[in-house]
């Protein structure tokens, strides 16, 4: 018998889940109530910044569902979860059953608490703009090209999060004047310390975009937002970046255990109801929400598994956070304020960089990166495969990296390796004719031509540099 | 009177002028428009290896019980050699017997080899050691664009590109005169761009040097394609009207942001798109992958990645555009065109296509019945030798198994599991070293012959010296075995053996029936299938090329606590695969095998410069002195594959497509070895 998964939610976890579940002996429905074809969210900031375009966010087109026999209903709600039946109900009264549910509902924006940022009628201040969903990208993106065609447009963005610093960074190479507001003491706070939000505060006010940290936006009036400082930042355009929550409403109803997210175990099945999963921003496990991709995606592919009737456990994962805008450099891999170990930081406000490691028992279990990701892919390679360093390798990881200095060449240095010839035997010729005929110096691959042009006739003058 | 050859090594065949009688004497040949007179020192001492006293010119046979050799006469080490496929034959049937192949064989000796095995032997397990060089790209090439010939263009258009990308090649060490194209094209003002673990001689030449995590070349081409759809760079116009497949490859590419491109493959998301953006801002891009990109259970699958790459920008077929695949051994190319490989016909046709069958059979005077299907890849035949279902007995012409098979000690194993084992070589190799018989055989400059070079150009090695008496030429070999198997007679005259190769590749992918040796002297080589190809129409069928969507699967061995760092392998520019010839050329150093590692990693294990290390993975153990440096990947460690040793370490994990070995990463540990005293 056929088993029937029906999947709540058409985003990027829903979508790895359908890629695992391609052959296997299920029937798979998705449930989407967005109006697009799973597609790419993490890239909506390089869209409105112009740098992708927004045609190639899709992830799998309807053509892709329908060639691998999934069915994909967009712009579908459900309403209910009838956990006796096995069905749920959608906004227009259908019921679909089902022997196995998946939640991927995601997360929900986070409004945060501005007077004047929901007007009577429900619906948000005609110059305010979520940021979520394609749909919210387009909206944003129309703004700010209508916005470009008045004199000094601005833009306050609400929230210093990864997403925060994203979307002001588009908006302000876009040519929006930006600034950002953010509540913590610093940007980034649940991602990095004090020192490295004030390196990335002082890299966007040197790329233009002012910051307030420490300070609430707590009232929208026809001037602008209103923090609680009492300055008003005049704007035309407000972007709520906030964060999100994840999106629990139908499990709770449900009666499923939900305590920020929907609670799973280690089959990423919830702890109340087996046969209804729950993957992705909307899941919690050991404790832990998410909020990135790259879990949602290692869940997609154990649930699968699960899925398939195989025998696979979600352990937990290691997370890496990339900030995505341009000349904002920024790397977080685990939590890299909370990780218990040693730390390990070099912090240069001169330069306007900050790294710091957390080592435990000689592995890298976390790390944050600001302003200097020259070795980020060696740090993350030895974070994620947990590797075993050596006492003194977490230091010189922060330090420059070593390069061979150019030294003088000795005379038994071989120069030309084509043909096996040393500085010496360069050195004691007259002139590239003459070495070129007796040693067969740069007849080969050419590339000691340089070096041979600069030795020949030096012998006895030593030590000269060459490099 | 200076003869015009061939260079004995790469793939390049630098063309150069022989003369003396007795011991050649090297010089340049300004005129072969390949090399221009350039040759690296491996050219310049090939004759280093006449008067060698480690020749063999005798027929040498092994006395299994006490280990010694006694020479015989050629009648009856033949003879032997035939009553022992007899046997075999008549114990497990026509597949009894194997037959085992080299890249560095002339057209001749690959097509006389596939013939012997299929008309005169009767077997369908032949394979040779080019499985293990480029049967990735080969493979790949075959799917995209329906035939595979390594550079559809002179290597010399890599001049008139404007961005060349080289993924996996270190062209200044393993063929240096071609790098002098990489200087001509920077001085025109063209850019190069170097994808290699290790900061190479090559990537020393390149504008931009990445230096992926071994076993990602792959996901970094999903990234570069990402970023070329995202920022609207790919050429509509010619995905619509040349390739088909692109949608589902377009769609492959969305979720490999640069950020992803990063944790995958140890390349910062910035030098992923500056890649991209240089890719995507100039007119011509040219691509080229070599064994650093192909020698993976993920190889086919990569290349695949880097022509979707090439065809999404319109530059396949365009010139000073396009892909190519820089061939490693001498004949790597003409070596997989006729006959050798366990799934083909000479002209590079399909053994299970009933056309070409009957078409092949015809010019050996077969019933095509009578022909073999395909047979067992190079490693899979290997793995079987000995086995209740394997053959029991090989003939084993120019290749030396026991260093540059994966997994060697296991190969090993199994060649010595066999009741007869034949190598033909002019030194004791390591292979020689434990078969039955080993037959002395002529070698470069003392035969005539034709190699086809990586760029498809057909050329003549042309003998200049006598061989000692006691050689014979492996055609001679190939013919006295026919003989005494009571076959169809096998052409024992180079030139005649080419003629009857023309005719057996006609109408073929590969077609050699215009190509003469008059022609080949006249023209300075004759590319077969013409100069360039691809202008305006693909191989296949529908004149289209074929896109394939290709997921990043990684590495079959991925590090772990017991086995932390990635191990790659690969070539010095003194020693010459396997090493059989050139660690015997007195004027090469030989310094032995080497362990390169970063000092970040010589310090964890407490090692200095010089000092011997134990490399281990889980299929054997080598040491070797340290050689620390800051250009390699500090996760990463190299061990050249000249010398015995590193390919006990490398993993035999196959790409499932060209049945390739792993060779290029596996997961190894690293200890100081503690010296007694």
């Amino acid at each position: 018998m056929t088993e029937r998964v029906v999947i709540v939610g058409g985003g990027m976890a829903a979508v790895r889940l359908c890629e695992g579940l391609v052959g296997a002996d299920v029937a798979v429905t998705v449930l989407a109530d967005e109006r697009h074809a799973p597609y790419n969210r993490i890239l909506l900031s390089a869209v409105l910044e112009g740098t992708h375009s927004a045609d190639a966010l899709t992830l799998r087109s309807a053509a892709w569902f329908e060639e691998h026999g999934i069915e994909l209903r967009l712009d579908t709600r459900v309403v209910e979860i009838d956990r006796t039946a096995r069905e749920v109900e959608l906004v227009d009264g259908e019921r679909l059953g089902f022997d196995r549910l998946v939640l991927a509902t995601g997360a929900i924006p986070t409004l945060p608490p501005i007077r004047g940022l929901v007007r009577r009628d429900g619906t948000l201040h005609p110059k305010v703009h979520p940021f979520r969903s394609l749909e919210d990208c387009r909206r944003l993106d129309a703004s700010v090209t209508a916005l470009l065609e008045t004199p000094s447009p601005r833009a306050v963005v609400v929230g210093g999060g990864l997403l925060g610093l994203q979307v002001a960074r588009a908006l302000s190479v876009r040519g929006v004047l930006t600034e950002v507001v953010e509540g913590a003491d610093h940007l980034l706070a649940s991602q990095v310390g004090p020192a490295a939000g004030g390196v990335l505060a002082r890299d966007l006010r040197r790329l233009g975009t002012e910051v307030y940290t420490g300070a609430r936006a707590v009232r929208m009036t026809d001037d602008g937002v209103q923090l609680d400082n009492g300055a008003t930042l005049p704007t035309d355009l407000v972007v709520l970046t906030a964060g999100g929550r994840p999106s629990t409403a139908l499990a709770r109803r449900a009666g499923l255990m939900v305590r920020r997210g929907v609670v799973v175990d280690s089959a990423l099945a919830s702890v109340t109801d087996d046969r209804i999963h729950a993957l992705g921003d909307c899941a919690e496990h050991r404790r832990r929400t998410t909020g990135f991709v790259p879990p949602a995606w290692e869940q997609a592919e154990v649930l699968a598994q699960v899925l398939r009737g195989q025998e696979a456990s979600y352990d937990g994962h290691r997370n890496v956070a990339r900030l995505r805008a341009t000349g904002l450099d920024v790397a977080v891999l685990g939590d890299a304020q909370t990780a218990a170990g040693e730390v390990v930081e070099v912090t240069n406000p001169i330069t306007g960089s900050h790294r710091r490691l957390v080592v435990h028992g000689g592995r890298i279990v976390a790390a944050a990166l600001v302003g200097d990701l020259s070795r980020v892919g060696l740090i993350t390679q030895l974070y994620d495969r947990g590797t075993i360093l050596g006492p003194d390798e977490p230091g010189q990881l922060l330090l420059p990296e070593a390069v061979d200095a150019p030294a003088a060449l000795p005379d038994d240095a071989e120069v030309c390796a084509c043909a096996g010839v040393t500085a010496g035997a360069i050195r004691a010729c007259d002139s590239v004719a003459q070495c070129v005929d007796r040693t067969r110096a740069t007849t080969g691959c050419g590339g000691c031509a340089d070096v041979v042009r600069r030795l020949v006739g030096s012998a006895g003058v030593h030590r000269v540099p060459v490099g | 009177m200076a003869t015009e050859t061939h260079c004995p090594y790469c793939s390049l065949q630098c063309g150069m002028r022989l003369t003396g009688r007795r011991t050649p004497e090297v010089s340049a040949w300004e005129e072969f428009p390949v090399n221009q007179g350039a040759l690296c020192r491996k050219g310049w001492s090939a004759a280093g290896l006449y008067g060698s006293r480690e020749r063999l010119t005798s027929p040498l046979v092994r006395d299994r019980a006490t280990g010694e050799w006694s020479a015989v006469s050629w009648d009856e080490a033949l003879d032997m050699v035939a009553a022992g496929i007899r046997a075999a034959q008549a114990e497990r049937g026509p597949d009894g017997v194997a037959v085992f192949g080299g890249g560095g064989l002339t057209n001749e000796k690959a097509y006389s080899l596939g013939k012997l095995a299929r008309a005169a032997l009767g077997t369908s397990q032949i394979d040779y050691n080019g499985r293990w060089c480029m049967s990735s790209a080969a493979s790949a090439g075959i799917r995209a664009f329906g035939l595979d010939r390594g550079l559809p263009f002179p290597l010399a258009d890599v001049e008139e590109t404007d961005v060349l990308v080289l993924v996996g090649s270190n062209l200044a060490e393993t063929m240096p005169p071609a790098a002098r194209h990489l200087d001509r094209l920077r001085e025109r003002g063209g850019r190069v761009v170097v994808i290699d673990p290790r900061r190479t001689p090559t990537a020393d030449r390149a504008d931009l040097a990445l230096q992926p995590v071994p076993g990602t070349d792959l996901a970094l081409a999903l990234g570069v394609l990402h970023l070329l759809v995202a920022a609207g760079a790919v050429d509509e116009d010619y995905l619509a009207d040349r390739t088909t497949g692109w949608a589902d490859v377009k769609e492959s590419v969305a979720p490999w942001w640069p950020e992803r491109v990063e944790r995958t493959t140890g390349i910062s998301a910035a030098e992923v798109r500056e890649l991209a953006a240089m890719l995507a801002g100039s007119p011509r891009v040219m691509v080229l992958t070599a064994r650093g990109a192909e020698q993976h259970s993920t190889g086919s699958d990569t290349v695949l990645a880097w022509i979707n790459v090439a065809l999404a920008l319109g530059m396949v077929g365009t010139r000073g555009g396009g892909y190519g695949c820089l061939t490693g051994q001498g004949n790597g190319q003409g070596g997989r065109e006729h006959g050798q490989k366990a799934d083909q016909l000479p002209g590079y046709r399909r053994i299970d296509d009933p056309v070409a069958r009957a078409h092949v059979a015809g010019v050996w005077g077969v019933d095509p019945e009578s022909l073999p299907g395909p047979g067992r890849s190079a490693y899979e035949l290997l793995e079987a030798l000995g086995t209740d279902d394997g053959p029991s007995a090989m003939l084993v012409f120019g290749s030396n198994i026991v260093v540059s098979a994966p997994n060697a000690t296991h190969v090993t194993q199994r060649l010595e599991s066999l009741d007869l084992l034949v190598v033909c070589d002019f030194v004791m190799s390591e292979t020689a070293a434990i078969a039955d018989v080993v037959l002395p055989v002529t070698q470069w400059a003392e035969e005539t012959g034709t190699m086809t070079n990586l760029e498809g150009r057909v050329v003549l090695r042309q003998k200049a010296i006598t061989p000692p008496s006691g050689a014979r030429s492996d055609l001679d070999v190939i013919a006295g075995l026919a003989v005494r198997l009571s076959s169809v007679p096998f052409a024992t005259a180079p030139e005649e053996v080419f003629a009857e190769l023309g005719r057996a590749s006609a109408g073929g992918p590969a077609d050699y029936s215009s190509i003469t040796y008059d022609r080949i002297r006249d023209e300075g080589g004759v590319f077969w299938g013409g100069e360039r190809l691809f202008g305006s129409s693909f191989a296949h069928p529908d004149g289209r090329a074929r896109m394939y969507a290709v997921e990043h699967r990684g590495a079959a061995e991925q590090p772990c606590a017991d086995y932390p760092l990635h191990l790659t392998t690969g070539r010095v520019l003194a020693q010459y695969q396997s090493g059989a010839q050139t660690r015997r050329v007195r004027a090469l150093p030989d310094d032995g095998p080497f362990v390169e590692l970063h000092p970040l990693v010589a310090g964890r294990i407490g090692v200095a410069h010089g000092e011997p290390v134990s490399i281990s993975t889980r299929r054997g153990t080598m040491s070797a002195p340290a050689r620390v440096v800051t250009t390699i990947r500090p996760d990463t460690v190299f061990v050249p594959f000249h010398w015995v040793g590193a390919n006990r370490l490398t993993n035999d994990a196959l790409d499932p497509a060209s049945k390739m070995p792993e060779f290029k990463v596996c997961a190894a540990r690293l200890s100081a070895v503690v010296v007694a005293g």
